[in-house]
């Protein structure tokens, strides 16, 4: 019998715990959970102003009411009430834009990286004009005519954004095209739409998963930055990036309103890029 | 009448888009159950006959003339679909590159699995069963193991033994065997190149097997083609080759090889004025 080597053997896996995947999901699953639950954990209304109680410190300072643990704003709301219903709508915005962004542009960079010929050229070309719009402008240009509000803003996400997806997976769709598993699959018989979703797609899936992660990053800036200048929901309704922009009036006599939503904003997005590049190196069993 | 033979090539033409002819006016024969060796150095496109056979030519390659029968049938007749069909039941592939000819995401089981119940419409539990019986076969210890394994947990020859138990697990009458030893080391080689003759010799498939080294075409065939720049040089039973070889680059090709037999025996590389008068020859036939 001839000489065979065995597999060499599964490397022993480590029960080390994954820092990179588990601080961001453990902060974006409390996020998640203080969302869903906003009307019972918020300690209070996030629209109820009292006059007596504006510009509360926050609970370390002196000057502090019992119950207004991040103190309040200009309007004597509470200011933790407020991020924990901001935080609904920026999860919302997050999840629903970031997926409709990717499935559309990850479905149009598969077709173009694989099919190639007319495909690659028409999106490629399609591609390459979108991106030729400067972007702000374009997401203002479209609240403008859509009108303000989170559908909106969910579709100048989409709109502005798809175009890294389909770019990206373009590009790795093409080097796994031209791997020869590709070619054993096609004479084995797959049909070639088979073939892209069967052979190739499970292959690209790491890295649309690190861009969608990026992406849910990137949709709470914009739904922020969008509320900042007023383009999103109404600006009654607490959002983080309307509390940011009304912070900012009042930063030398009342820091904290402007503070802590920043800090959320800030913990969220990283969360969200680094749990794609955790989630990618965890589902990937080459990099494995 | 004379059974048809397994595979016939007339006069193939295959160019790139700018017209560059890649093979030009190819003929060849497969017997059912004999080997034919394809030779010829790098560039000279053997890999391509292989590729227009089953269907797999890359893009921006273009059969211009000729046709190709399988089992007497004329593949250009059959709409793609049907084309692929056909060829999925009748042949197979043992490609150059083992590390990139299996699917780094999907386990080995599946991928020798998933042909025989999608194409030949096994049932699971009898494709699973002949996998193993392949997989042992190739003379793989812990078969029930490498199925469960992941690619990139195997090492070169055992992914191409792998490779070969795939191919032959469908009981294919034609098989394309695209120099299966070149990615492998000199040890390895001979061993994977017994093991493609025992299983040969046993199932009677007839091989198209490509290679660029004499040595292999004396032990492995009956026939060789001797390809050069696309056009064949030479087109003989192996004993009659290397007995009395027809044309000085099957000569040259000869003395090239290093002689394991005759370690001594003095080898010197094809040399460049024969090369260049070739070349010279076929342009002017171009011209013509
Ligand atoms: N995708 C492609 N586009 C354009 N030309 C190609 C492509 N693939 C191969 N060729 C050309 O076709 C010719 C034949 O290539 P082929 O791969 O058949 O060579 P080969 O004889 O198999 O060589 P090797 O021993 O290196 O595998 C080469 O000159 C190569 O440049
Ligand atoms: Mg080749």
């Amino acid at each position: 019998m001839a000489e065979t080597s065995l597999p060499t053997a599964p490397r022993a896996r480590v029960r080390r715990l994954n820092l990179r995947l588990w601080l961001p999901l453990s902060w974006i699953g409390t996020l998640v959970v203080v969302a869903l639950a906003a009307p019972w954990v918020a300690p209070h209304d996030p629209l109820a102003q009292d006059l007596f109680f504006e510009r509360l410190p926050p609970f370390f300072l002196a000057g502090t009411e019992p119950g207004f643990w991040l103190g309040t704003d200009s309007l004597g709301r509470d200011v933790l009430s407020r991020m924990i219903h901001g935080a609904r709508i920026a999860l919302l915005v997050s999840v629903s834009a970031a997926l409709i962004t990717c499935i559309f542009g990850s479905a149009l960079g598969l077709l173009a990286g694989y099919y190639g010929g007319w495909w690659d050229r028409v999106i490629s070309r399609l591609v390459d004009i979108w991106m030729a719009f400067p972007p702000v402008l374009f997401a203002v240009l479209l609240v403008a005519v859509m009108g303000t509000g989170l559908t909106s803003v969910i579709a100048a996400i989409a709109l502005i954004d798809w175009t890294r997806f389909a770019r990206v997976i373009r590009a790795e769709t093409m080097v796994q095209a031209r791997m020869d598993y590709v070619d054993s699959a096609r004479i084995g018989g797959a049909r070639r739409l088979a073939t892209l979703v069967g052979e190739i797609l499970p292959n690209v899936l790491p890295s649309i998963i690190a861009l969608l992660m990026l992406e849910m990053g990137i949709a709470v800036i914009v739904e922020a930055i969008l509320s900042f200048v007023n383009l999103s929901i109404s600006s009654d309704d607490p959002t983080w990036g309307s509390m940011i922009a009304e912070g900012r009036n009042a930063i030398h006599f009342a820091w904290w309103v402007l503070l802590f939503p920043l800090i959320a904003l800030f913990l969220t997005v990283l969360s969200f890029s680094q749990l794609g590049e955790g989630l990618k190196q965890r589902f990937d069993p080459v990099l494995q | 009448m004379t059974p048809p033979s397994m595979l016939d090539i007339r006069n193939l033409n295959v160019a790139l888009l700018n017209g560059r002819p890649i093979l030009r006016d190819v003929s060849l024969t497969v017997a059912p159950g004999e080997v034919r060796a394809l030779v010829g150095e790098s560039g000279a496109g053997k890999s391509m006959i292989g590729k227009a056979v089953l269907g797999i030519l890359p893009r921006g390659l273009k059969v211009t003339s000729g046709e190709i029968l399988l089992e007497g049938q004329p593949l250009h007749d059959l709409r793609p679909a049907a084309r692929r069909r056909r060829v999925a039941e009748v042949a197979a592939l043992i490609p150059q590159d083992p590390l990139t000819a299996l699917n780094p995401v999907r386990r080995i089981g599946a991928q020798i699995v998933d042909p025989l119940i999608k194409i030949h419409g096994w049932a699971r539990p009898a494709a699973q069963a002949r996998a193993l019986d392949l997989l042992h076969r190739v003379h793989i210890r812990a078969p029930e193991r490498v199925m469960q394994s992941y690619p990139h947990e195997l090492s070169g020859g055992m992914r191409q033994r792998v490779l070969i138990a795939s191919a032959f697990a469908a009981s294919p009458r034609l098989i394309v065997a695209d120099e299966p030893t070149t990615a492998l080391d000199v040890t390895v080689q001979k061993q994977i190149l017994r093991l493609i003759r025992e299983l040969q010799q046993e199932t009677g498939t007839a091989v198209l097997f490509v290679t660029h080294d004499m040595g292999v075409v004396a032990k492995i065939s009956q026939q060789v083609s001797v390809l050069f720049q696309g056009k064949v040089m030479e087109d003989a039973p192996t004993q009659a080759v290397f007995d009395a070889p027809d044309h000085a680059y099957t000569r040259a090709l000869i003395a090239a090889t290093p002689s394991y037999a005759d370690p001594e025996r003095p080898f010197s590389p094809v040399p460049q004025s024969l090369i260049a008068e070739m070349s010279a020859a076929l342009a002017m036939e171009v011209r013509r």
